[in-house]
């Protein structure tokens, strides 16, 4: 830079055209480069993005088996479907045969849209893995306890929203698998009527007809449906989930960070590496802990067992995120995204089966479709949704498999869950059901005696007794979550591998009746 | 902190890793670059790039060209390799036509095993090599063919003239210059297709007249018998020999007596209209050794059709592979393409609009068409495992006794209950016309005519007493207790009653048929004595008397 002042105008001019990129970083980045704690602090929280963070984070939130990084999982690989999903968009048409056509094309003649394509397949199905277990995580460390129950519950409409994604998306390409589960699907969302038959109301109060309507636009999946899906899929569905993950981000912070052990401090002992807590010295401190009320991260505790959110943690995420990209990268790489024989409503598919983390459910469908794709699904969500309002306990929090029984007991009841599973279904295969001994039997009988409401019902008795026996509610939770997730597990592995054609049970697809 | 940034450089690297070879394999080391890059036209390698022919209007995006690269529009040819030189020479530009309307497979592809859609999931595979000509039928499904001995013969006449000797036919013949290293004939191979003049025989003749040189002592005077048969012959080439051959077989065994094709056919098989595009995927492969295609799948079938599909009454038609070849063919070219009109051929757009038939309809032909199956070739009868008896319908002394009113009330009214449809009556069937012609033909098996019968339709006194008793003694065994049939043909048939007189079943009882079970009832046998007249009336009376039983 010249040492003189300029004077003229165009000396000026040129002295801020070689200014621009200074100006544009000090621009950009407000608060001049973040490269102290400080200035990394008030960066994270001047900028719109970063300050959904906390501008500290506790050092137990830092290690790796507090969550294992699902919840960034899960936000990277929405990440990774965002970014794949727009690219697809390119070149997809959301019209019957169009639709059918267009993935054809993004397969063979787009540069790399097989690739991209099945990135976000595998982006998709790592997400639903990812919300699965982190809500698992979630439950296991007692983070919905006090006061994240509303955090719970905003998780629980993030995991409905990521279900609601992936099956919408899985019409788009238009083919007979995608066209056959959607059937599946709307049948489901139809199934009230199994009720409303057997009460003789459907003529007059049909929920079930009403629901598959709006989520066809028709009575059969056609170009109207899959106008509705591609609408939901790339637009109200994602808004949705940025809207809810931005709350669920925000309520993480303002609830005090992760969930940790009160004795959290203790287990962490000091710090080994002497790490200056600040390194310039503040003008003026707790400010910020002053203003807030309540029990939020700072409040009454000194800055010691806490670090700046910039680097730690977005190492940590930017990490998980990395390893998340390239799971689904190397996942893309050896197995293509599916795609059957064009939509044909004239050949079904046998057997027609939903994305695979409904064939848990169309397992119990095969019996009775309402219990199967809405009864039992909305006992599990209307539970998922009491628990933090039912333990109010505070025992164990932050522990994996805190509480009440602990450990021991959560492998107690993964022996009943999966017990009573395998018991109840090798019944309803070996010797069929209600159905087959009295064929007569009405359907309101089955809807409400099936192996899906039976399991149920062990699993609550269980939890019941686990809850007397322990005293604890947390006990009875952890029993129940317990075991709804074995039966989900093991009803999806059954649906997923061992179902045929005709939902006949078969040990491998090898043993399939050839046609 | 360490960790976490151990991880960030891990999955950094993993993912970087991952993306170059996934940019390299998607875009450098595609199959179709490999294949380019081995094509070495006269005037250099070929640009590499992909290609594609698109014709909207057939709805064919096919991008086959791409490894093909001689076959598509404005490329060099590039010898030495026919896969990738430019694609023998056809009536049809590939570049206006694309490739998959004729060849069938997944155009959109652009990798060899999913284009030429040997993969799951794609219901359309390519039409085997060997079976080309079958892509024919995707449009040209109504070529009028007449049946196999018809075909033949005009094809004999054609050599016994030796026409091939100037003329080319499907790649035969055409050596013979005239006037010494003139203009050789025209290829005739396509003269179906193209058409030809009327007065060719005469232009012929003149110029064997006049012109002198070969001409003189290659063409001479033609009977007009001949000439017809050898016309025949000319209609069928139209560049596709294998497919007339195999037209002309199906439609010399009868096979729509039980199957229709385009609406047109007996009910007792399944419908063969779209045979040739069934999905392999949906057909039952379990007795079918071997690869799992199409054609695989109809050669096993016409060598053991119960074998392949358990339950089926099918016999098996043909014994000779060759036949078994040929009607698999014709079964795949069974396509029926779905394109605009401006696209049909003229023999298409005159079956489906104009009515005409998509085979020829001649007696003969026709009698083979709907009749044969049953009736055998030559009116002989078939015996088929598990069926009962067909009738011998060429047989003389039938034919002596029947007539053409009653086999034209047969032909068209059937025999309700039996398998004999009603051909006349039913969707699908025969024309008042091609009811007259196969009359005709079938009464051309052999040389006998019915006498005049003076007496009226019905003349048999009924006689109480000998009626039931002897029916009883001498017919019921074979033609059931009440006519229903059983080893003969049931009696107790409205339309075999209502067109039938007394006096052809009194002498079919008389005289019985020969070459069948039904003996001659006026000689004695070994185990019965002969019948008297009366006797023989007293039945034929009794015998009438379903007629009525029957319309309770």
């Amino acid at each position: 830079m010249s040492a003189a002042l300029p004077h003229t105008a165009i000396e000026r001019f040129v002295a801020n055209l070689k200014a621009i990129p200074n100006n544009l970083r000090a621009a950009t980045l407000r608060g001049g480069t973040p490269n102290t704690d400080r200035s990394r602090s008030s960066f994270v929280f001047g900028n719109v993005f970063l300050h959904l963070h906390p501008v500290r984070v506790h050092r137990w939130s830092l290690r790796w088996t507090t969550t294992f990084g699902l919840g960034i999982m899960a936000t990277a690989a929405f990440l990774i479907t965002l970014v794949t999903g727009v690219l697809l968009m390119f070149y997809y048409k959301p019209y019957p045969d169009a639709a059918y056509i267009s993935i054809k094309d993004i397969h063979f003649v787009v540069p790399t849209g097989r690739f991209i394509r099945n990135i976000h397949r595998w982006a998709a199905n790592v997400m639903v893995v990812a919300v699965l277990l982190h809500m698992a995580r979630a439950f296991y460390t007692g983070a919905y306890r006090k006061p994240r129950e509303f955090n719970w519950l905003i998780g629980m409409g993030l995991l409905v929203t990521t279900l609601g994604l992936s099956f919408t998306g899985y019409l788009l390409p238009w083919d007979q698998l995608a066209y056959w589960a959607i059937t599946i699907g709307a049948n489901i969302a139809q199934s009230p009527r199994e009720v409303t038959d057997a009460l003789n109301l459907t003529e007059s109060f049909d929920p079930g007809g009403l629901q598959k309507l709006l989520l066809l636009g028709s009575s059969e999946v056609g170009e109207e449906a899959l106008i509705r899906f591609f609408l939901l899929h790339v637009m109200l569905l994602p808004l949705v989930l940025f809207g809810l993950a931005a709350v669920h981000f925000w309520r993480i912070r303002k609830d005090g960070g992760l969930v940790r052990p009160a004795n959290a401090d203790e287990i962490l002992g000091p710090r080994t590496e002497a790490y200056p807590v600040f390194t310039e010295a503040p003008k003026k401190t707790y400010q910020l802990a002053a203003i807030v009320k309540g029990k939020t991260a700072a409040v009454g505790k000194g800055p010691e067992n806490t670090l700046p959110s910039m680097p730690h943690l977005f190492y940590a995420e930017l990490g998980i995120l990395m390893l998340t990209a390239g799971i689904c990268l190397a996942l893309a790489m050896v197995s293509d995204a599916p795609l059957k024989e064009l939509a044909n409503p004239a050949v079904p598919e046998n057997p027609a089966k939903a994305p695979w983390y409904f064939l848990g459910l169309q397992e119990l469908v095969a019996h009775s479709a309402f219990m199967g794709g809405i009864g039992i699904p909305s006992i599990v969500l209307i539970g998922l949704g009491l628990i933090p309002f039912l333990d109010r306990e505070t025992a164990g929090t932050g522990e994996w498999f805190g509480g009440p029984g602990g450990k021991p007991l959560v492998l107690q009841a993964i022996v009943v869950g999966l017990g009573s599973a395998i018991a109840i279904e090798a019944v309803a295969i070996q010797f069929g059901w209600i159905r087959e001994w009295f064929p007569k039997a009405p359907q309101l009988l089955i809807t409400l005696i099936n192996p899906g409401t039976v399991l149920t019902l062990v699993y609550a008795l269980y939890s019941v007794w686990l809850v007397k026996k322990h005293d604890s509610t947390r006990a009875g939770a952890l029993g129940l979550f317990t075991c709804f997730l074995c039966g989900f597990a093991l009803l999806t592995l059954i649906g997923t591998y061992f179902r045929g054609p005709n939902w006949n049970f078969y040990w491998s697809p090898a043993d399939w009746p050839a046609h | 902190m360490r960790n976490n940034k151990l991880l960030l450089l891990f999955g950094s690297f993993l993912s970087l890793a991952l993306l170059v070879v996934a940019a390299a394999q998607e875009n450098v080391f595609r199959e179709w670059r490999r294949v380019q890059s081995t094509a070495k036209a006269p005037g250099g390698p070929v640009e590499k790039r992909l290609r594609q022919v698109v014709v909207p209007a057939l709805g064919v995006t096919d991008r086959c060209v791409t490894c093909h690269v001689g076959m598509s529009a404005g490329e060099p040819n590039v010898p030495g390799n026919p896969a990738l030189a430019a694609h023998p020479p056809i009536p049809h530009d590939p570049a206006s036509y694309g490739c998959t309307t004729c060849h069938s497979g997944q155009g959109r592809a652009t990798e060899k095993a999913d284009a030429h859609g040997t993969v799951p999931h794609w219901p359309e595979p390519m039409i085997p090599k060997v079976n080309a000509d079958a892509g024919c039928g995707t449009c040209h499904s109504h070529i009028e063919v007449p049946n196999t001995k018809a075909l033949r013969s005009g094809q004999a006449v054609f050599e016994r003239y030796d026409c091939l000797s100037c003329h080319k036919v499907d790649g035969r013949g055409g050596t013979l210059r005239p006037g010494g290293g003139g203009m050789e004939g025209p290829d005739l191979s396509r003269i179906g297709a193209a058409g030809y003049k009327a007065d060719w025989y005469e232009k012929h003749l003149e110029k064997s007249r006049t012109a002198g040189g070969p001409w003189t002592s290659t063409f001479g005077t033609i009977p007009d018998v001949e000439r017809g048969d050898l016309e025949t012959f000319l209609r069928t080439r139209v560049g596709a020999p294998k497919l007339v051959l195999a037209k002309a077989l199906f439609h010399s065994l009868g096979c729509r007596g039980c199957h229709k094709i385009g609406g047109v056919g007996g009910d007792d098989g399944p419908e063969l209209t779209a045979a040739g595009q069934r999905d392999p995927a949906l057909s039952d492969f379990t007795h079918v050794p071997g690869e799992r295609t199409l054609s695989n799948w109809w050669a096993e079938h016409f060598r053991n059709p119960s074998g392949v599909v358990p339950g089926s009454q099918m016999p098996a038609m043909v014994e000779s592979e060759e036949d078994i070849q040929l009607l698999t063919h014709y079964v795949l070219s069974l396509r029926r393409g779905k394109f605009p009109e401006a696209f049909w051929p003229r023999d298409r757009i005159r079956a489906e609009r104009f009515g005409e038939r998509e085979f020829a309809t001649d007696g003969a032909t026709l009698y083979t068409t709907f009749c044969a199956a049953c009736h055998g070739p030559a009116g002989e009868g078939m015996r088929y495992a598990g069926l009962p008896v067909f009738p011998a319908i060429g047989n003389p002394d039938f034919l002596e006794l029947a007539t053409d009113e009653m086999i034209a009330a047969t032909v068209k009214s059937g025999r309700p209950g039996r398998r004999m449809p009603a051909w006349g009556e039913k969707a699908g069937g025969l024309r008042p016309e091609e009811v007259a012609a196969v009359v005709a033909h079938v009464r051309s098996l052999s040389p006998v005519r019915p006498q005049p019968d003076g007496k009226p339709r019905v003349w048999a006194r009924p006689d109480a007493a000998h009626g039931p008793s002897v029916y009883a003694r001498a017919c019921a065994s074979c033609h059931g207790d009440k006519g229903q049939g059983g080893e003969g043909p049931a009696l107790a048939n409205k339309v075999l009653l209502g067109s039938a007189s007394d006096t052809y079943l009194f002498e079919t009882i008389r005289r019985g048929r020969r070459g069948t079970s039904m003996e001659a009832f006026s000689r004695p046998s070994t185990t019965r004595p002969a019948l008297s007249d009366s006797e023989i009336e007293s039945v034929v009376a009794f015998v009438r008397g379903f007629e009525k039983g029957e319309k309770k």
